[in-house]
């Protein structure tokens, strides 16, 4: 055991003491929050760094004339012309382009000018300020009144939910629960990963430098490879610690400035943003609620156990990949049997989420392979207590089956040298004798 | 005895390792392990240092079947040198140190003897990433040697050392030998063992070709030829001696001699004497251990 905790201390010291720990630990919650604070803010000003642009409207069917709304990007400006002029125009007047309407056996025909190739956004604003005025036209024509037309468009309908259990009913939130979740599920993965690929090029440098050689003369192969697999478990803690609370502390501050920056004057806002702002509002307090419902101790505490039962299932497996290699290119062939349940357990997390209490759902949540994401993505919607048990037992049986097994193929791994071996080799490897 | 084997054979898939290897090593020498690559020096190190198993035979460390606890009491130099790139020396000392049963304390008070000793104090806190190619290797031979092993093993330990560092490793383990401390030494360079090793054991293809203290092999290998430097009249061969390589230059002969019976250096040099001449200088040419190793594999090949 002593030996297991000083290799144990050395990986954990070693990767937390270098620079490029920190530097990553405390740029990697700044990055996540600028990331989040771009996308936020372009999502509610995504025209603003468009120049207002001026179209003109050669329209030869006086249908459009003086009736299309400008818009923040663009302003509509009115102008016949002949046929051969539009090119002209725009190389004189410096609109951004010359849209050209004409009618033909009661079909427009649109053509657009431009010097350039314009955005989907432009397009789809000018399409829809064309498509709101045959609109209006028609209505007109068929003596309906707008407001009523408007009145049927805001009919909306949306589902509370509410979970039926022992200690009574309780509120429920189904997007809350997906994203909670898949959040959970998507952060085993990622970690998962992170750390498994450490702990084999972990293993590999040792195996390369012959450093295993000093070492295994004192430690047992065993000893190595848990001392490092924990090692590293405790680093991707410590990291994932730190970048919790890092987040926590400032995605706040942060938001408040992403608004400030925004520059925007909340009286100035149309009706329908307003409208939004304050639905969401309304979302969040919901989700405050919805959060309340669920049992948080109950999830942290099974994200904390799949996080690391996870973790040291895989790991196990990686370190016996980076044992039984010379270098890191060798290990494709040995990586894809590995990282495939993981890839595809995330991928098939939607349709988990969709019925998260399918025959499929419920065995992904027991195959080790895949237990730790789909479990994750079950949990916040409530699952029998057995099942857990199971999963948890499922797990930890895991566990102990791939740190055996890497354990075989790790001790005879790391002494052997040349060529990489073969599926057949590996499996014979696991039942030979020292 | 430090060490002792008996009838020792290892087997790998395809091919015999070690086949009935029998030797012994005494405490407080400088033991040479010789053979040429590929020979089975390195498979015998790692059933030693208890990497791996014997399939068969018997190792007695001190008069006890080598068990886990004697791996404490070994410092193993391996051929092909690593260390952790990032860590800094000071921690990989300690780390190495603690690994093979030293306390935290007891490996610092350690270090700080080797420190002085090797002049690397300004170099403690380095990564070993930073550090020049020599400096890695002393850092190396300090990580063998900081838990005072009984039993000191060095597989090829002058690869990679410049002429200088290579004087400062072999005074090093010279004293190490007088604070009494057992080395084996493997090498496929044999003439870097000769002054340096009491005893030899030459190994060929899985088997041990020949062992014995360095100067009882050299005097039952050798060629009872002499390389003379003298003055007077040129030497002819005769009965007793055959000369070649004759040259003179500056008023003096330089020449070889064998011998065609056996006789004591004494007499011999009584008889050359007597042929009237003045000798300069008298060397007796031992065969080197190169000679020495074609010679016995040769041998052992004719008596197959």
């Amino acid at each position: 055991m002593h030996k297991i905790w000083l290799i144990c201390k050395r990986e954990y010291l070693s990767r937390v003491k270098k620079k490029s720990f920190l530097i990553m630990t405390l740029l990697s919650p700044l990055l996540i929050v600028f990331f989040y604070g771009v996308i936020f803010y372009f999502s509610f000003n995504q025209d603003l760094e468009e120049e207002r642009k001026i179209v003109l409207i050669n329209d030869q069917s006086s249908v459009f004339e003086n009736n299309l709304e400008n818009t923040k990007i663009i302003n509509f400006q009115y102008n016949k012309l002949t046929d051969s002029e539009p090119k002209l125009l725009l190389e004189n007047s410096g609109a951004y382009g010359v849209l050209t309407i004409t009618k033909k056996e009661g079909s427009y025909t649109y053509d657009l000018l431009a010097n350039e190739q314009p955005g989907l956004n432009t397009l789809s604003s000018i399409e829809s300020k064309l498509e709101k005025v045959l609109k209006n036209k028609e209505l007109e024509a068929n003596g309906i009144d707008k407001k009523i037309v408007n009145d049927i468009n805001a009919i909306s309908v949306k589902l509370l939910t509410r979970k039926n259990t022992d200690d009574g009913i309780e509120k429920g939130n189904s997007s809350t629960t997906t994203i909670i979740g898949f959040l959970g599920a998507f952060l085993i993965y990622f970690f998962i990963f992170l750390y498994g690929v450490q702990v084999m090029k972990g293993v590999i440098e040792e195996k390369t430098n012959r450093i295993v050689e000093v070492l295994i003369s004192s430690v047992k192969p065993f000893q190595l490879m848990m001392g490092k697999i924990i090692g590293i478990a405790m680093v991707g803690i410590t990291q994932f610690v730190i970048w919790v609370v890092l987040v926590a502390a400032l995605s706040g501050p942060v938001s408040i400035l992403v608004m400030e920056m925004m520059h925007v004057d909340p009286s100035a806002m149309i009706d329908g943003k307003q409208v939004a702002g304050a639905s969401q509002d309304a979302g969040f307090s919901e989700i405050l609620s919805s959060l309340s419902g669920l049992n948080i101790p109950l999830l942290l505490g099974l994200f904390v156990f799949y996080f690391i039962g996870g973790y040291l299932f895989y790991g196990a497996l990686f370190a016996a990949v980076g044992s039984a290699v010379d270098n890191e290119t060798d290990t494709q062939q040995f990586m894809m049997p590995i990282t495939l349940p993981l890839v595809f357990s995330i991928a098939i997390a939607q349709s988990v989420i969709n019925s998260p209490n399918s025959s499929l759902s419920v065995w992904l949540s027991m195959i080790p392979f895949s237990s730790p994401v789909i479990m994750m993505v079950r949990l916040p919607f409530g699952i029998p207590t057995y099942q857990i048990i199971a999963s948890m037992v499922c797990m930890i049986l895991g566990f102990i089956a791939t740190v055996w097994f890497a354990g075989r193929i790790y001790r005879i791994g790391i002494l052997t040298y040349g060529k990489k071996p073969t599926y057949k080799e590996l499996f014979m490897w696991l039942f030979r004798k020292n | 005895m430090i060490i002792e084997i008996e009838n020792l054979n290892k087997r790998y898939q395809n091919h015999i390792a070690l086949k009935d290897i029998s030797l012994s090593i005494q405490k407080g020498s400088i033991f040479g392990l010789l053979g040429p690559n590929g020979a089975g020096k390195t498979s015998l190190i790692r059933i030693l240092t208890h990497i791996t198993e014997a399939d068969s035979g018997k190792i007695l460390f001190k008069g006890e079947p080598l068990n886990e606890k004697h791996i404490y009491k070994m410092g193993y130099l391996p051929e092909e040198r690593g260390l952790y790139k990032k860590m800094t020396v000071k921690d990989q000392l300690l780390y190495f140190a603690e690994i093979k049963g030293l306390s935290n304390k007891e490996a610092k008070e350690k270090l700080k003897y080797w420190v002085d000793k090797f002049e690397i104090k300004d170099w403690l806190g380095k990564k070993v990433e930073e550090l020049s190619k020599g400096m890695q290797q002393k850092v190396q031979f300090v990580a063998t040697v900081l838990h005072e092993p009984e039993l000191i093993i060095l597989d090829e330990p002058f690869s990679g050392f410049d002429p200088i560092n290579a004087q400062l490793l072999v005074n090093e383990i010279l004293s190490l030998k007088e604070k009494g401390s057992t080395i084996i030494f493997s090498t496929h360079r044999m003439d870097s063992v000769e002054l340096l090793c009491d005893h030899i054991a030459l190994i060929n293809k899985a088997e041990k070709v020949l062992d014995g203290e360095v100067n009882a092999i050299q005097q039952q290998y050798k060629k009872n030829q002499f390389e003379l430097k003298y003055q007077g009249n040129p030497l002819l061969s005769d009965d007793y001696i055959v000369v070649t390589k004759s040259t003179s230059k500056d008023s003096a002969n330089t020449c070889i001699i064998e011998l065609k019976q056996t006789m004591t250096n004494n007499n011999l040099i009584e008889y050359l004497i007597s042929k009237q001449i003045s000798l300069i200088s008298f060397t007796e040419n031992l065969p080197s251990m190169e000679e020495i190793f074609i010679m016995a594999v040769q041998q052992k090949q004719q008596i197959n």
